[in-house]
């Protein structure tokens, strides 16, 4: 049987996520520019991933065994820092210099000058592909750290990542766990109208992978998930997770509008009521 | 002159030997770029990318990111115009060291417009923290793989393969930023770069025997440009100054050194060797060097122009010193 969450730790993923909601908020608000809703919509996932399963330690950045993650939707920013600070990686202070001049917490993630993060990252298409080289050099190292990699759904439309996707394939990197962030949005509108990128969880089983379906804002559902991808050998997985775009905020709440929009102080204000403990 | 094949091949491999973070990956072009003896040797470090160079090229950052130093092999012209955001976003930003052999660089293909790397030191050039190199003879080979290495970040190499003429001493290796100074005269800076050098010597010694001094330097580092031998030999130039590139006369060798004269205040001529703004056809070397005018006859009329003199130079003269390939099995670089 596998190992499965306690409802403590489930208690208390809730309430990073939600402080990390909180987090992306403000910190978008204050740079006046940002992606509010693909943040929102990977919020559980990441803070499953950093408290519940991933290997890092905010006082060792760089230690080779440790867990890897790569932020392929590399606009979704604001999450990967409010975890990456809810973990300790960074000052909570520091969040609300986004996209501020000086910062080192650039729009996109910048690996050389933020501890904990893994792969630069903000054109899309490119982060599987990294985190294939990341998940190989692991295997040629003799090293058991694993690499998780999150994709946006409208990131799907990319060419690269069927190359990266096929590569991943033909090398057998079990090591390799991703995630498509669900959501069903893109800047245009929905994906399905803007260029589907649908099936999504055939066109990863047609490509070689081990395909888990689950609803991304359940933290036992990702936890199974990731838990059962360790245990499949051969292949890497990809765990597509249903979520809704803004999500926590009901005000920016599957739409398409929130990808990349800043909120005014009052409507900050107002979702931050929504995101008290 | 003595003319060598397949230098790569064997080179690389020998050189790899002791170098376990060496890995090298192939877009489906690994006999064509001479790594298929790497891959039968050290089959763990070689890693067939199929035909998916965007792919490749953010796969050699993340390698990269863990301490491998990986070896991308396949055309020149594959890597920058199929992978270029990749180089630019998942290689350069992050300043990954990911060693980019470029083959067939220019016209040394008879593949044509689509085969033919004719931009690549121009838009390669203008991304930060990457180094460029390029290959003008066997010791250049043999030698560019060790300056890649030991450079830091990424590095972007135009490679030779096939029959290649020794022009330089294996005693005497590409140094990076130290470009190799063939001659010194006070009347004529010519710089060189690749297949072009082996054009101009074929030039420079009937330049010379009619009393014109001439400083030839073989450019080998491309980026940074910063090698005072190349301003100094600007300088020194009475009547002018000559680039010679297998690449657009935009963005190349011949920008660069306006650009130095530029920044250094130095006004005199410069005629720019090259691709005139152009694609070209597909053909053997010799004749595509011939009609786009890279060729030592093309260099002639280049210093007639700066010396305002027919130099009444023959077609006799430049061929003596040809360097044909003898005792080889030559062939055109097949696509």
């Amino acid at each position: 049987m596998a190992e499965k969450l306690t409802s403590e730790k489930v208690a208390e993923l809730g309430r990073r996520a939600k402080s990390v909601r909180r987090n992306i908020v403000s910190m978008v608000t204050a740079a006046k520019s940002g992606h509010p809703g693909g943040s929102l919509s990977a919020a559980d996932i990441l803070v499953t991933l950093y408290f519940a399963v991933m290997k890092v330690d905010p006082n060792a950045p760089a230690d080779p065994e440790r867990d890897r993650f790569v932020l392929s939707k590399g606009h979704a920013a604001p999450v990967l820092y409010a975890t990456l600070a809810e973990k300790g990686f960074l000052p909570q202070e520091e969040l609300v210099t986004l996209r501020k001049i000086d910062s080192r917490l650039q729009g996109h993630p910048d690996m050389k000058g933020i501890p904990g993060v893994d792969m630069s990252t903000g054109s899309l298409g490119q982060g599987l592909s990294a985190a294939n080289g990341m998940a190989l050099a692991g295997r040629l190292d003799g090293r058991p750290y694993r690499v998780y990699a999150l994709l946006g759904d409208g990131e799907l439309e990319e060419g690269q990542v069927w190359e990266a996707a096929m590569f991943a394939a033909h090398y057998k990197l079990d090591n390799l766990t991703a995630f498509v962030d669900y959501n069903g949005l893109q800047i245009d509108g929905p994906v399905s109208e803007v260029m589907s990128p649908l099936p999504i969880p055939e066109k990863w089983r047609a490509f070689g992978w081990n395909v888990i379906e689950i609803d991304g804002h359940d933290y036992n559902a990702i936890y199974d998930a990731v838990q059962a991808a360790k245990t499949v050998k051969g292949q890497p997985t990809m765990i597509v997770a249903r979520t809704v775009k803004g999500k926590g905020v009901s005000g920016m709440e599957n739409i398409a509008d929130w990808h990349g929009k800043a909120p005014t102080q009052e409507e900050c204000n107002l979702f931050l009521s929504e995101l008290c403990d | 002159m003595q003319m060598e094949t397949k230098v790569h091949y064997q080179n690389f491999v020998n050189w790899a030997k002791d170098k376990p973070e060496v890995l090298v990956l192939s877009a489906d072009l690994t006999g064509s770029t001479e790594i298929d003896l790497f891959r039968d040797t050290y089959p763990e470090r070689f890693f067939s990318m199929g035909i998916a160079e965007q792919n490749m090229l953010s796969f050699a950052g993340g390698l990269a990111r863990e301490g491998f130093v990986p070896f991308v092999h396949t055309f020149a012209v594959f890597i920058y115009r199929r992978a270029y955001d990749q180089i630019a976003m998942s290689v350069s930003y992050p300043n990954l060291p990911v060693k980019m052999f470029g083959f067939l660089p220019g016209i040394t293909t008879p593949g044509g417009a689509t085969h033919q790397a004719v931009e690549d030191i121009s838009v390669l050039r203008s991304l930060p923290n990457i180094t460029i190199l390029e290959c003008g003879d066997a010791t250049d080979v043999e030698s560019v793989a060790e300056v890649a290495y030991r450079t830091p970040g990424p590095v972007y190499v135009r490679m030779l393969r096939g029959e290649i003429p020794r022009l330089f001493s294996p005693r005497d290796p590409m140094r990076l930023g130290s470009n190799r100074i063939i001659s010194r005269g006070d009347d004529i800076a010519i710089l060189t770069s690749g297949i072009c050098t082996e054009e101009a010597l074929r030039v420079s010694h009937a330049v010379k025997k009619r009393g014109i001094g001439v400083t030839h330097i073989h450019v080998t580092t491309l980026k940074p440009f910063n090698d005072p031998e190349v301003l100094a030999a600007i300088r020194r130039a009475r009547l002018g100054v000559i680039t010679m590139e297998n690449h657009s006369v935009i963005g190349g060798l011949g920008s660069s050194a306006a650009e130095l004269m530029a920044k250094h205040g130095v006004g005199k001529r410069l005629l720019r060797i090259g691709l005139n703004d152009t694609y070209a056809h597909g053909a053997s070397r010799r004749y595509l060097m011939k009609e786009y005018e890279i060729d030592a006859a093309a260099l002639v009329r280049r210093v007639e122009e700066l010396v305002q003199a027919e130099l009444h130079i023959t077609e006799a003269e430049l061929a003596e010193v040809y360097l044909a390939p003898v005792h080889s099995a030559a062939r055109e670089e097949a696509l």
